[in-house]
């Protein structure tokens, strides 16, 4: 080793601590990064000098940013999340009933049977449905009395916005829903199940859809599905 | 599995194109992160800015992570602390330079909290307690809050002409006692 060797090893290795802490000029710092490119001894000090310096990383103390941060990246890095889901999509995600709905459910149903005139007691099988959106700002308890072929209804939470209706739908596996009507603003009604349903009932789903007053002009949702529920025998 | 074999795993799953394990990096040292991002730039608007472009860039360059020969978290705040650094320099560029704020003196763990902390970060402590007052602080100034030599120079009043020469040094005492 000649005595000129050391100054330039460390000069370069001065060099790549002045880089990782930023102190270069943006020139020398371009030239820097070029000469990096190449040269994997440097790069060795850059990696030296980071790990070094990184003892004072703890003196960085967490911070917790906005929570709406995390959804502006995903959406400036993987587009804007799907805003009109089909029925169909939106019933892959409520795949059955959540224990803890399926216990409130199953007092709602409790209740209905117990209010049930005395002289025809409920003897044929019960099925329920919570009827409710993502966020839980919509929920409908729906409770099928196979006995009097009607649909107890419950709105437990939420209701129509302003100048809008609520209508509930039934769907088959694979067909268009059907329109069992628009939900009144009271908070209970009963809606008589159509007799081509009965046979079926715990392989119903049931929808609710944001609609103009009197319902869909169509005959199918035309408004965003805001809550769907499958139906569950008691 | 320890919370850095799980970092290095989901940058490399990242790397792959794995939103679900970019969303759960994200969760696991975004707070880490915006501390880098808010020290430096000392304004939690534009730190948020910061963190998003740091995010960006880690999604767009997780392949390079392992060739680059660092820990995962070393790497992820230098990425951190490089963005908050040019958003700082682009901010000064236009600004007067009078309008610098006072950050020398920020808050975050005291040194001496940092030393009890960890190993590595123990030994940067006291090979800085070792330097002559205030070399310390221009090698923390220029780590922690991103100060250029010009503004080193202005905050510890020493001249520029020297300030450089007097950083090296400091730096070579600093590599020496780390190495002992």
């Amino acid at each position: 080793m000649t005595d000129a060797d050391l100054p330039d090893r460390d000069d370069d290795s001065l060099l790549a601590a002045e880089y990782v802490l930023r102190l270069l000029e943006r020139e020398e710092e371009r030239a820097f990064e070029a000469r990096l490119e190449r040269d994997s001894a440097l790069m060795r000090e850059v990696n030296a000098w980071s790990e070094r310096l990184s003892g004072m990383d703890a003196e960085f103390a967490a911070e917790t940013p906005r929570a709406a941060i995390k959804a502006h990246l995903m959406e400036r890095l993987f587009g804007a999340p799907e805003r009109t889901t089909s029925i169909w999509q939106k019933l892959s995600l409520w795949q059955g009933l959540s224990f803890a709905s399926l216990l409130v459910a199953g007092f709602f149903a409790w209740q209905v049977t117990q209010l049930a005139p005395v002289d025809t007691p409920a003897s044929g099988p019960l099925y329920v449905s919570e009827i409710a959106a993502e966020d839980q700002s919509l929920r409908v308890l729906a409770v099928y009395d196979s006995d009097s072929d009607a649909l107890q209804i419950n709105r437990t939470a939420g209701q129509a916005a302003a100048g809008r209706t609520l209508e509930l739908w039934v769907i088959t596996d694979g067909n268009a829903p059907v329109s069992l009507g628009v939900l009144p603003d009271a908070q209970t009604t009963e809606i008589t199940l159509p007799e081509e349903f009965r046979a079926q009932v715990a392989d119903l789903t049931l929808a609710i859809s944001d609609e103009p007053p009197g319902g869909s002009p169509t005959g199918q949702p035309t408004g965003a599905v805001l809550a769907v529920g499958t139906v569950t025998e008691l | 599995m320890s919370t850095v074999d799980e970092i290095e795993t989901l940058i490399g799953k990242v790397s792959l194109g794995d939103r679900q394990a970019f969303s759960r990096l994200y969760d696991l040292t975004h707070a880490k992160l915006f501390g880098v991002s808010l020290r430096i730039l000392n304004n939690r608007a534009s730190a948020e800015d910061v963190l998003q472009e740091t995010y960006m860039k880690i999604w767009r360059y997780a392949d390079r992570y392992a060739s680059k020969g660092t820990s995962p978290m070393t790497w992820l705040i230098t990425i951190a602390r490089n963005t908050a650094i040019d958003k700082l320099r682009t901010r000064r560029d236009s600004e007067d330079i009078e309008g610098m704020a006072e950050t020398l003196a920020s808050s975050g763990p005291t040194p001496e909290q940092v030393a009890v902390a960890s190993g590595e970060a123990g030994r940067i402590a006291h090979c800085l307690e070792q330097l002559e007052e205030p070399r310390d602080k221009a090698v923390r100034g220029a780590y922690l809050e991103g100060l250029s030599y010009a503004e080193l120079s202005e905050k510890l009043s020493v001249p520029l002409n020297t300030i450089r020469t007097w950083l090296r040094r400091s730096l070579i005492s600093l590599r020496e006692c780390m190495e002992q």
